[in-house]
């Protein structure tokens, strides 16, 4: 069974703090890592290499540097990493990186389940699982929280459903984009590092490899600006006897519509 | 010479330079127990904002079955006409056949644009439609506007979990999809004189088959305490209450709200809180519309954690506590003081 998951490396958001005042993020250190969504997705699949022997094949694009990524994912346990990278790929956006991987999976071929994080941390848009699934023409269950059995092809899995959650089958081959709180993803250990680096091999492929040519990858959407949320100051000081601050605070409480 | 003594003479049918129009903005409305839900509201008086700014037409999409009932309801919240695809097979959701109702109904009318609420249905409909349709999609919107001369559609939408914003534009693909967070428009005035058309979609499922079978849809059980992530109301507690009894008063005052207690790093280090109530950027990060803060100080672990707050209070003896830079509303006391005249005021 081949099991095919996309991760993304973003940058990490314990490295940057947002000044709301200046309306500026300053980076004090530049530091990548996967998505941490990601990680439940390559989770998932290596819990199905445990039970059921699946392969485990990774794949990311972008810089060089995600490179990083597709090791780590390897040190975790991942049979295979495929790296989709090119000088002319400058800023792809989110339809753009899903024809990238959807050519790349292609080429890898053959394939049960592709599993993905529901959403990257640094777009937080959640497009990439669905536009896969489409171009693959592949049925797809997205925020599974629980992959219940796999049997002869059909997959019961639970989803996040409408505040609660849905039962679900779907047959294989299918995309499932994999909910935050579905695991706890594990930890490289040390000599999976060593060898991730020294003796395993990550492919990498460039835009001949994966016959795409420059205009089929013009972006449909830009990010025009940041913005950012009103920074906070002191509203209101309450220098009273506690009486008068409780009377205070239940008007607030009315207001916010937490009491009556 | 016309067109036709041209192609008379040279057995060549010249085809005219056809130039698709994209027009007006389509709201996909969704139902739940019969009842529309506001997401698809709030929708439609943004739409027409925007519509205004276009001079287009409003159109609202529904599809199920035996829905018609909620069509003038579309309307009077905003929308000019109600497209409505009734039949047995739309009954329950299911991506391949809603996909191919709507993929058929937006080729066939070019919408500029598309507005679907960022909800389960609509996070899992919009990107494949997107796909589906070759055009750009922008996710969980908080605000949309409209370069008028461009007609090109803007939207602002968090990232990085809401620590700021990204504001993504359109580069000439229409129709421009967005998905839209509930709440983040206001439910606008139902104009209950406003009248317009309800026009039948043909639906046409041939072939197309739920690929997802669904076994069953539960609730979650309901637990003692809900995720502090997604709490509503949250009182938070810290070193300086004082004491594990100072502690126990933020416990009631929580309860008396109906909301969840946490608490900063020096409350964990007490052991007045269990982990997974830490607040903190190594604990769990908040936005609940209101949030107490009894005797924390405030430092900037504890800050980011909860910035998001709507609305926080802030209680400390210390009135240079840095907290209070950044609450709503700071008071100057002992929480021990402060919280038991509080707790009468909110006892029935």
């Amino acid at each position: 069974m081949q099991v095919i998951v996309p991760i993304k490396q973003i940058l990490d958001p314990a490295g940057f703090t947002v000044h709301r005042r200046l309306e500026r993020v300053f980076v004090n250190r530049e530091d990548y890592i996967i998505n941490s969504n990601d990680k439940n997705a390559l989770e998932e699949a290596l819990r199905l290499k445990d039970t059921y022997g699946a392969e485990v094949i990774v794949l990311s694009l972008g810089e060089p540097r995600v490179d990083d990524a597709l090791r780590e994912a390897l040190a975790m346990g991942a049979d295979q990493a495929f790296l989709l990278t090119d000088e002319t790929l400058a800023k792809v956006d989110t339809a753009t990186a899903a024809l990238i991987l959807g050519k790349a999976v292609e080429k890898i071929g053959d394939y049960d389940l592709i599993l993905t994080g529901e959403r990257a941390l640094d777009t937080g848009a959640g497009q990439i699982g669905p536009r896969l699934a489409e171009y693959l023409s592949l049925p797809q269950v997205l925020e599974v929280r629980q992959v219940t059995s796999l049997d002869n092809g059909e997959l019961r899995v639970k989803r996040n459903w409408k505040g609660g959650y849905a039962e679900v089958e779907v047959s294989l081959p299918a995309l499932l984009s994999i909910a935050p709180q579905a695991n706890e993803p594990r930890y490289p250990h040390g000599a999976g590092i060593m060898n991730a680096y020294r003796e395993w091999k990550v492919t990498t492929w460039g835009l001949a490899d994966l016959r795409l040519t420059e205009e089929e990858l013009s972006p449909l959407i830009r990010l025009q600006r940041e913005a950012f949320p009103p920074e906070r100051t002191l509203g209101e000081l309450i220098t009273g006897t506690p009486a008068e601050a409780a009377g205070e605070l239940m008007q607030v409480f009315r207001e916010l519509e937490i009491r009556n | 010479m016309d067109l036709e003594y041209w192609e008379l003479l040279t057995d060549e049918a010249l085809e005219e330079e056809e130039e698709i129009v994209y027009r007006d903005i389509w709201v996909v409305a969704e139902v739940e127990d019969g009842v529309l839900t506001p997401v698809g509201l709030e929708m439609l008086g943004k739409a027409r904002e925007l519509a205004a700014a276009l001079g287009a037409y409003v159109h609202a999409v529904l599809l199920g079955e035996g829905l018609k009932h909620l069509a003038p309801e579309l309307i009077h919240y905003g929308a000019d006409s109600v497209y409505l695809a009734d039949d047995p097979r739309l009954a329950e959701y299911h991506l391949e056949t809603y996909a191919k109702v709507l993929s058929d109904l937006f080729q066939e009318q070019k919408p500029e644009i598309i507005l679907f609420g960022a909800t389960d249905l609509g996070q899992e409909l919009a990107p494949r439609l997107a796909q589906r349709l070759g055009t750009g999609l922008i996710c969980d919107c908080l605000d949309l506007s409209i370069d008028e001369t461009e007609r090109v559609l803007s939207a602002r939408h968090p990232v990085y979990d809401g620590e700021y914003f990204h504001v993504s534009t359109f580069l000439g693909t229409k129709p421009q999809i967005a998905t839209v967070r509930p709440g983040a428009f206001r439910l606008p005035f139902a104009d209950e004189y406003r009248y317009g058309e309800v026009e039948e979609i043909a639906v046409n499922l041939d072939g197309i088959e739920p690929k997802v079978r669904v076994l069953g849809v539960s609730a979650d059980e309901a637990h003692p305490q809900m995720p502090l992530s997604k709490a509503r109301v949250i009182v938070a507690g810290g070193r300086g209450v004082g004491d594990a009894e100072g502690f126990a008063l933020v416990e009631e005052l929580a309860k008396a709200l109906g909301g969840q207690v946490a608490g900063s790093r020096g409350a964990l280090a007490e052991g007045w809180i269990e982990e997974e109530c830490l607040v903190g950027l190594d604990g769990i990060t908040v936005k609940p519309d209101l949030y107490i803060a009894c005797g924390i100080s405030g430092d900037v672990h504890h800050y980011f954690a909860m910035q998001e707050a709507r609305f926080v209070v802030a209680i400390h003896k210390n009135p240079d506590a840095p907290i209070f830079k950044i609450a709503d509303m700071g008071i100057v006391g002992h929480p021990k003081e402060v919280i038991p005249p509080l707790l009468a005021a909110l006892s029935p």
